[in-house]
């Protein structure tokens, strides 16, 4: 009676360096059985660079080209060029970044890439702050959160920044949120953008337990509680023109307290600046329905 | 495990940094302290079931349709599905863990739906093997006809003696057609009668046939006589009340009762429930008077909600303090109670209002203010006192070959209860003829952490019931049976606590790929293992369980 | 303009110089941005790629650092690569120029030599490719459009075995933009001199291996070792290059270039197209029975220091020309031939000149100067400023 329909191939190994609990680990053990062996990963800094392992060691089962913090994208796009000019236009680029590496300082060359329509799947694992530098408030810090650079005294007071509107803005062929929560959908979006010609964005929120100040144990239930909350909805945009909604079976919506309060990093806020958070919440959420139903 | 490259010159080393191995080497395994470990769990309805049936695996018999398997299941650890999917109080319903999500699975009424459905079915009767010790049951209630079961199953020669013309005890007697009809009752008696079980009826103990010739002629005892003997009001007029049990026998006996319009039934147990219910049926209206409120009521939930629904009025709060015949109607003189400390029970003590008497007019008083064994019979080498005390591990009677189950050994319990005693005392009186201790049963922990998460809301199918008018202008039972269909669709609901059904959770949502699937089965690779505890947290039976680990 | 002339004469600016040797060379991805006065390289290449004349990949950037990472990406999968830069282009790419160079990617890219801003210049100075000095890419600074179209299939050559990037390096304007007629070798010669780039490694599915992980201090000297010990080997490699590619198209130009330098009291040291002008002026003073002569410097990294020592060693005094500043230091030829020769026991003073810079032209006149500078005076000086209004 399996919960999930997951390939059972393994391509990324055992002893890489993830933190216990670390949900960028588990998606790119997602991303890789989706997108199979004949893949080529691009990864700048980021975690990963770490949890990938140290020379002379590889934890993937695919090659694996390491690259500079800002250029994720546009090396893809250079592996991508230099495939096809010899011929192999099967293999599977993927372009796997954190999320100051996309929201951040590599924007410029995702924005570039994206704006060519490069064939290259890029996927965004976002644990909301630069964690691996020991967890510094990026664009997808959420609004009112710690890090060590927005102390509880002054939480971050810009709310996260909508990368998903931004690469739909590009008229991309295919944009989805994926979380680690709901592995079917995750690999099925992967798949999905595997088969379509172009410039594909995953935006992947991946649970940081050390970052986010919650036990290791609750990876899963926070990102699974971000849907429910509606602080991450699950939705697919194609052509930057049609949007799908991917409500879980067994979703129920539930207040934005009940994420927040699993999280050290929301510990300092008051009611009302937990309202606040809710309101903003809600916003987005009519937009994205909005947008919904004016492409539907 | 593989070694680390240890380049010892730059020689050995690639021009550039290009991996050579995987991180295999890298046994992150030395990070974790916390270990997570297989240990499959019980279920809280299969811990909260006296006879312990194994409800999860029966369900899951049900939600395939494979309704033989799941009577045949049943009857392993129970003599009486027909009855107790009827009559038990269900307290695996209770302590389903389904309630903390939507309803708790409606295990008896499946009970209930197995055995009907499996009405013609027969067990086995051909695998009895023959062994030559004979025992003696007094006393055919569900403690008797359980423990005949269990021996008589295991190939032992086993008499029932019961005082009533038919054997049954209170199910029989007690227990009003409503809510058990006698076909269903007959039919599991006679399938233990298959077993070679002799019955011997209209014979009482202590009056029919001597203890102590019972105890001559067969190689053990097992006196399950019940509690049949009703607790005094010892109040002014007290004889003027009849005793709910004695209406109750006779009405379920076919004997014509008159009890007039207006009845007042003084006590909040089951057997007040079941005389309100049945005067109703007589077409009196009852009135049940309770010392105390209706939370500390000892009768079951469901039967108090039956009772009323059916039109029973109660008047709590308020105790007899005497009774009077005036003008050919009884006048009950009562005093209003309040609430107290509680009590030894737990339940607060009912203490009187000073100068709140009250009185109520009745046609008849049926007193059921409960019940306790009678065990007169024992002949003065029996050690016993004080009636229910005695206790199998008082050691001279056990070694006698005498045992007490039951209500006989409990004082008024329920028929699940009674059938538990039956069942330990038929292996008791086993290991006592074979010269065996008892074993020490495994201790298993309770599945109580549910990840809700991975269940879909689905409500608890309704058990189909008689309209209150059909009900209370007749003896028919008052709940029907399930559908097929409704009993697939509720045994579906099941968790399965405690019981891992190769859900993949603990494969899937490994961050280390430190989980191997082998068949049907997984495996924990310690030496990857960072101990995150994602996989414990995500089991959706609590299957998977987080010990520390010793450094 | 369809570029299919091979094997024969043609009238072509240097900036197009460089887009024949890139095509001749038949690099498989391209990746730039414009910017002047490079510009022209890149808008010739989109169109041999878009005619087919050159079969490749021209991945149009938003930015210079990502030309660099294009490149990155596609050489690490085994395209051979190329891309063009100046000025302020260059200096946005340095971060991937340490990471090709680490990466030990054979990437071959032209500089044209343009001043950085502020305030904003386009003429030609070296301090955009100077900068560059020690990120591990090979330069060679050309002196004519031949040179430079020559210099470009040599490059890939001796990038490719020592698995280092090179940089052409080109004076915006002087060379840039003004054409000389060359010689387009032909493509079968080309082929013959320059066969397909064989990675060590590459990202292949087949052979799936991590590539720049993290290297901990028990390693990464080592790799930093490697490097330099390629850029040793590298001297070797462009001599060896620079001899077969003499011998298949009849064309030299040595790490560095002696003229008339035998016996010359004063050696004159210059790099880039001031070289030609130099030449000029040697051949007068010469005439003027005056004993100067002329060193090129045209291999800058790896620094030719042996070669530097040995043409130095018989003159009497040196006079470098910097068309660059290393602020609070002086000219950086100027320090790289002190550094060469300080541990030489034939070490010959060192006047340093810094001149030319923002583009301002270094005339003959202004080279007579620098040459009558250093006869006249006995002790040398670091640096010497020439034509600045004072």
């Amino acid at each position: 009676m399996r919960n999930f329909t997951l390939p059972s191939e393994e391509l990324m190994g055992s002893g890489h360096l993830g933190c216990q609990g670390c949900g960028a680990a588990l998606a790119m053990r997602y991303a890789l059985k989706a997108a199979g062996d004949n893949t080529i990963v691009v990864i700048p800094a980021c975690c990963w660079t770490i949890i990938a392992g140290p020379f002379p060691y590889t934890s993937l089962k695919v090659p694996v080209l390491h690259t500079a913090f800002e250029t994720a994208a546009v090396a893809a796009s250079g592996v991508r060029a230099a495939l096809d000019i010899q011929g192999d236009t099967e293999t599977t680029v993927l372009a796997w970044a954190g999320d100051g590496g996309t929201f951040d300082i590599g924007l410029q060359s995702l924005s570039g890439a994206a704006e060519r329509n490069e064939n290259i799947l890029y996927i965004c694992y976002d644990n909301e702050a630069y964690m691996n530098t020991g967890i510094q408030r990026s664009g997808a810090t959420p609004y009112l959160a710690w890090t060590t650079t927005t102390p509880e005294k002054t939480p971050k007071t810009e709310p996260k920044k909508d990368i998903m509107a931004i690469m739909v803005a590009h008229g991309i062929p295919y944009a989805a949120t994926a979380t680690v929560a709901y592995p079917d959908d995750f690999i099925r979006k992967v798949q999905k953008a595997k088969s379509i010609y172009g410039t594909k964005f995953l935006h992947v929120l991946a649970p940081c337990p050390p970052g986010w100040k919650a036990p290791s144990e609750w990876t899963i239930k926070l990102s699974r509680l971000a849907v429910h909350t509606r602080v991450f909805p699950l939705y697919e945009v194609e052509h930057g023109e049609r949007y799908i909604l991917n409500e879980p079976k067994e979703a129920t919506t539930l207040p934005v307290s009940e994420y927040l309060k699993l999280q050290g990093r929301f510990s300092h806020l008051t009611e009302r600046e937990r309202e606040a958070i809710q309101e903003l919440i809600e916003k987005r959420w009519q937009k994205l329905l909005r947008m919904v139903r004016e492409s539907s | 495990m593989r070694k680390p490259i240890v380049f010892t010159s730059e020689r050995e080393m690639p021009p550039m940094a290009v991996s050579l191995a995987d991180m295999g080497h890298n046994c992150t395994g030395s990070w974790r302290y916390m270990r997570p470990i297989y240990s499959e769990k019980i279920a809280p309805c299969k811990n909260a079931c006296p006879l312990g049936n194994d409800i999860p695996r029966i369900l899951s018999l049900v939600s395939e349709g494979r309704y033989e398997e799941a009577w045949r299941l049943f009857r392993q650890t129970s003599p009486l599905p027909g009855v107790c999917g009827r009559v038990c109080y269900h307290p695996c319903e209770t302590k389903c863990n389904r309630k903390d999500f939507d309803e708790a699975l409606s295990i008896a009424s499946i009970e209930r739906f197995v055995a009907d459905a499996c009405f013609d079915l027969e067990d086995k009767v051909s695998e009895r093997p023959r062994r030559s010790e004979k025992i003696a049951i007094v006393g055919s209630g569900p403690a008797g006809l359980t423990c005949a079961y269990f021996l008589a199953k295991d190939g032992y020669a086993v008499t029932v003696f019961e005082a009533a013309s038919q054997p049954g005890g209170m199910l029989r007697l007690g227990i009003p057609p409503y809510r058990l009809p006698r076909e269903v009752l007959n039919r599991e008696i006679e399938l233990i009668a298959r077993w070679g079980v002799e019955f011997r009826t209209n014979t009482k103990i202590g009056q029919d046939i001597d203890i102590e010739k019972l105890w001559e002629q067969y190689d053990a005892l097992f006196i399950a006589t019940g509690a049949h003997r009703s607790r005094a009001l010892n109040i002014p007029g007290e004889e003027l009340a009849l005793t709910g049990l004695e209406f109750l026998k006779a009405v379920n006996a076919g004997q014509t009762v008159h009890i007039g319009k207006r009845v007042l039934i003084i006590g909040g147990g089951n057997t007040a429930m079941d005389c309100a219910r049945t005067a109703l049926r007589l077409g009196a209206q009852p009135i049940v008077v309770y010392r105390r409120t209706r939370e500390e009521m000892p009768a079951i939930a469901e039967e108090i909600e039956e009772a009323e629904h059916e039109g029973t009025q109660f008047e709590f709060l308020a105790a007899p303090t005497a009774i009077y015949q005036r003008d050919g109607t009884l006048e009950v003189h009562c005093i209003r109670m309040q609430l107290g400390e509680p009590d030894a029970s737990g339940r607060r003590r009912p203490i009187p209002i000073p100068g709140s008497d009250f009185v109520m007019r009745a046609d008849s008083v049926l007193k059921a203010v409960g019940e306790e064994p009678e065990l007169s019979f024992l002949s003065e080498r029996l050690e016993t006192s004080e009636g229910i005390v005695l206790e199998r591990a008082q050691g001279l009677l056990e070694r006698a070959g005498i045992f007490v189950g039951g209500d006989a050994q409990t004082g008024p319990s329920t028929v699940a209860q009674a059938m538990r005693s039956g069942r330990e005392t038929a292996f008791a009186i086993m290991r006592f003829l074979r010269g065996e201790r008892k074993p020490k049963a495994p201790q298993l922990d309770e599945a109580l952490r549910v990840n809700f998460s991975y269940f879909a809301h689905k409500p608890r199918v309704a058990t189909p019931q008689l309209p209150v008018a059909e009900r209370i202008s007749s003896f028919a039972e008052t709940k029907r049976a399930l559908s097929a269909d409704q009993a697939r669709v509720e045994a579906q609901r099941c968790f399965s606590c405690g019981v891992c059904n190769n859900c993949d959770n603990c494969w899937v949502f490994c961050p280390d790929a430190a989980i191997t699937r082998i068949d049907s089965t997984y495996q924990v690779n310690y030496d990857f293992c960072k101990g995150c505890g994602i996989c414990a947290e995500e089991c959706p039976r609590s299957v998977i369980s987080l010990v520390e680990e010793e450094l | 303009m369809t570029p299919t002339l091979t094997g024969t004469k043609k009238v072509v600016t240097g900036n197009h110089a460089v887009s024949y040797g890139v095509m001749l060379a038949r690099a498989q991805v391209i990746s730039a941005y414009p910017i002047t006065p490079q510009t022209q390289i890149v808008e010739l290449l989109s169109e041999m790629c878009a005619t087919g004349a050159l079969r490749a990949k021209f991945i149009k950037v938003e930015s210079e650092h990502s030309a660099m990472a294009a490149l990155i990406g596609a050489a690490s999968a085994g395209a051979r690569t190329f891309t063009a830069t100046s000025a302020h282009g260059l200096a946005l790419m340095h971060e991937m120029l340490h990471w090709a160079a680490g990466a030990r990617l054979p990437i071959v890219m032209a500089n044209v030599n343009r001043a950085m801003g502020p305030p904003w210049s386009v003429w030609t100075d070296q301090n955009d490719s100077l900068s560059q000095r020690d990120t591990g890419w090979m330069q060679v600074y050309c002196e004519s459009n031949q040179e430079v179209l020559d210099s470009v299939i040599q490059a890939y050559r001796v990038a490719e075995r020592v698995f280092m990037p090179a940089m052409l390096v080109l004076d915006a304007f002087v060379l840039s933009h003004t054409a000389e007629q060359i010689e387009i070798p032909d493509q079968s010669l080309v082929d013959e001199y320059l066969p397909p780039y064989r990675p060590i490694y590459k990202l292949d599915p087949n052979d799936p291996r991590s590539f720049g992980a993290l290297a901990p201090p028990d390693v990464y000297m080592e790799l930093r070792y490697k490097m330099h010990q390629a850029m040793e080997d590298a001297l070797d490699e462009w001599a060896r290059a620079d001899e077969e590619f003499s011998e298949l198209f009849g064309r030299r130009y040595g790490l560095i270039e002696p003229y008339r330098a035998d016996d010359a009291k004063i050696l004159l040291v210059t790099s880039g197209t001031v070289t030609s002008t130099a030449r000029e002026v040697i051949d007068e003073l010469r005439a003027e029975g005056r004993r100067v002569g002329l060193l090129k410097i045209r291999v800058f990294r790896p620094f030719p220091a042996q070669l530097v020592r040995e043409a130095l060693r018989n003159a009497e005094k040196a006079a470098v020309i910097d068309r660059n500043i290393s602020f609070g230091m002086g000219g950086i030829f100027a320090q790289e031939i002190k550094s060469a020769l300080y541990n030489s026991s034939e070490c010959p003073p060192i006047f340093g000149f810094v001149a030319g810079l923002g583009g301002r032209d270094i005339t003959p006149k202004a080279i007579r100067e620098i040459i009558d500078y250093t006869e006249s005076h006995d002790e040398p000086q670091d640096l010497i400023w020439v034509g600045v209004k004072r």
